[in-house]
């Protein structure tokens, strides 16, 4: 058994959708926008027998619903959290992959909005000569969808010291004598480090890099989870647990906490001894954060492209277009060839 | 009186017919100072020089002032250069004197200025000829071959000198014969060897000046346009790779989060060194081969020159 919320204007009883122009709920109908908050005690529910799971060659479970409003089947995988109704075009939520341990305690809503990735998807091509004239064709700009993806945020206290020796080194010449000069210093250090809500995305599915390279998200804007956001997008549940994903923000806030240390010590060279730098604290929660992505298939290889659904910030790995490579460079090569000629030519003459 | 004039006028024809005799007319402002290359402007400058080279008939090629030759050897000679002339299409000088001299530059105007100043290349393109210049003077003697026109780019400093080397045993000998007719036919072979590769990127201006040639610097054009296009490449294919692997998390650390409440720097010792930098001398260097210019303003270049 599952269950599949829609979420309804409590005027008209129409489906709304989150809108992130107005940062508030939106009924298409009746016009009436009302906060997520309210939504509550406004969301209708009704109980859905799940049917049958399906697995395919690919080991992927996915899972049939029917859809609330129009009853039509819905097909997902089995870590989706949020989906659309192909037929009515409706967001169903399915809530037992909100609850319990799956239940985000805070989300950011989206604030970009589709039309906004549209148009930096379309800019993609500015300043890149190399990309495939189809790569952001109008067919791929229809493909980019909004999606919650689920991060575990870490709060980690790294505890450091270190000693050993440290030079300062001064120059100076006097006449024809140069002097070196090499003071030496016993150094030592210790300090703490307090970490705040470092993200790792927990899901499989997303490549970590990729993830990495929209943050950082302005947590000033998280507020508490009501599935009303979800409206309007996709959602995933997390399927990597908070343990396996804070070995990623331990690698990260270890470096950074060398690096603290590191900074303290106005040497020019130093010498460790002893050097010791651990995590002794951490606290984790599990937030959605929104994302666009768009996947691009160019030469039977898919590219992966997200936008910061908060900042704005594209990024992905655009393919190359070998030809125009090619090309261009053998252009810049014979113009520099020419210029090179004249000039050449200019300075024997003038 | 009549038979005794008669054997007067015998005696001095006679007498006159065993001197060399190389002087033309005088030089004067109605025959330009006899130069007729017009490329050479008389000036208040250069007159005294004009006025001080003997005035001769360019076609006789040997003029053996010092009088070291005899009238076969200057016949066998003058023969020899005419075939030079002849192979080359360059005109050659043979010049012996007896000067006195302080420094060897004297010797080298004398030269050039005989060169210049008289109808030697005239018709031939740039003025290009050689001529070898031997100055019996003393105990100094001195001698250097000297190249106009085109003659610079066959005979550049190396092949003069080698050919100086050849003939010095026979100049400090006083073979003058055997020295004068192996500096033709080492000249002759050079010709035939063609420009040497130290002096194919040179011509002859119309003054008689080497300079280098235009040529395109395709090594170095390559080698820049290589580099200019693989780093335009390389800028905008990275442009395409937009994901970055993030592999610290300074974003998520504000400094009031950060307490290092141990710090430690206790000084230990300190260690002085030091080293003299010698004062940078200005290296020189000399030698000798380049074109350069005589009181005519025309271009040459000359051999080392040789004492003995």
């Amino acid at each position: 058994m599952g269950k599949v919320l829609d979420v309804q204007c409590p005027h008209c009883s129409a489906p709304v959708h989150f809108s992130a122009k107005i940062g508030k709920m939106h009924c298409e109908y009746c016009g009436y926008e009302f906060d997520a908050s309210e939504i509550k005690q406004e969301t209708t529910e009704e109980v859905v027998d799940t049917q049958e799971v399906v697995e395919d060659e690919s080991d992927v479970n996915y899972v049939r619903y029917n859809c609330p409003d129009c009853g039509a089947e819905i097909i997902t995988e089995e870590n989706t959290a949020a989906t659309f109704c192909l037929y009515c075009g409706n967001t169903s939520i399915i809530r037992s992959r909100l609850e319990g341990k799956f239940a985000p305690s805070l989300i950011i809503p989206f604030k970009t909005e589709k039309e906004k990735a549209i148009e930096a998807f379309k800019n993609i091509r500015k300043g890149r000569p190399f990309v495939p004239a189809s790569f952001n064709s109008e067919a791929n700009i229809e493909k980019i969808t909004g999606l919650y993806i689920p991060f575990w945020l870490y709060d980690i206290t790294v505890d450091g010291k270190m000693d050993g020796t440290a030079t300062k080194v001064k120059h100076w010449t006097t006449g024809n004598t140069h002097y070196t000069k090499t003071d030496y210093y016993n150094v030592e250090r210790a300090g703490k480090m307090y970490f705040k809500r470092v993200p790792v995305d927990g899901s499989k599915k997303f490549d970590n890099d990729i993830m990495n390279t929209i943050e950082p998200f302005d947590y000033k804007e998280l507020v508490k989870y009501n599935h009303a956001y979800l409206s309007g997008f996709l959602a995933e549940k997390y399927d990597v647990d908070s343990e396996e994903a804070f070995e990623d923000a331990k690698a990260r806030v270890l470096v950074s906490g060398k690096e603290t240390i590191d900074k303290s010590l106005s040497y020019a060279t130093v010498n460790r001894k002893n050097e010791v730098i651990e995590v002794t604290d951490k606290q984790n929660e599990y937030v959605l954060l929104p994302v666009w992505m768009v996947s691009v298939k160019y030469n039977n290889e898919f590219y992966i492209f997200a936008m910061n659904g908060q900042t704005g910030e594209f990024v992905g790995n655009i393919p190359l277009d070998k030809k125009k490579v090619f090309l261009y460079t053998a252009l810049v090569f014979l113009g520099v060839l020419i210029i090179f000629l004249i000039g050449s030519l200019l300075m024997y003459y003038v | 009186m009549k038979y005794l004039k008669l054997s007067l006028m015998i005696v001095i024809t006679s007498i006159l017919s065993f001197m060399p005799v190389y002087a033309l007319e005088e030089r004067n402002e109605s025959n330009n100072f006899g130069v007729n290359k017009k490329e050479i402007k008389i000036t208040s400058s250069n007159k005294e020089n004009v006025m001080a080279t003997p005035y001769v008939d360019a076609s006789e090629k040997i003029y053996d002032y010092a009088d070291i030759l005899t009238d076969q050897e200057e016949e066998y000679l003058y023969k020899k250069v005419q075939e030079f002339i002849s192979t080359t299409n360059m005109d050659m000088v043979i010049l012996t004197d007896s000067k006195s001299y302080n420094y060897d530059s004297q010797n080298e105007t004398y030269a050039t200025d005989f060169y210049d100043y008289n109808d030697f290349g005239l018709n031939l393109e740039n003025y290009s000829g050689v001529l070898l210049y031997r100055n019996a003077y003393e105990l100094d003697p001195y001698y250097n071959v000297y190249m106009f026109g085109n003659a610079q780019l066959y005979y550049d400093f190396d092949r003069s000198e080698e050919m100086l080397d050849a003939i010095y045993d026979d100049m400090r000998s006083q073979s003058y014969l055997s020295a004068f007719e192996d500096f033709v036919d080492i000249y002759t072979n050079f010709y035939e060897d063609g420009i040497p590769s130290s002096m194919r990127d040179y011509d002859i201006d119309e003054m008689g000046f080497m300079y280098k040639k235009y040529s395109y610097p395709w090594g170095w054009a390559l080698l820049f346009s290589g580099i200019i296009s693989l780093i335009y490449a390389s800028i905008f294919i990275g442009r395409n790779k937009m994901v970055k692997k993030s592999r610290e998390a300074q974003d998520y650390l504000a400094k009031e989060d950060i307490d290092i409440y141990k710090t430690v720097d206790q000084y230990l010792r300190s260690t002085t060194s030091s080293y003299t930098v010698s004062p940078s001398s200005s290296s020189s260097g000399g030698g000798g081969g380049f074109s350069s210019g005589g009181s005519s303003g025309m271009g040459h270049s000359s051999g080392g020159g040789r004492h003995g």
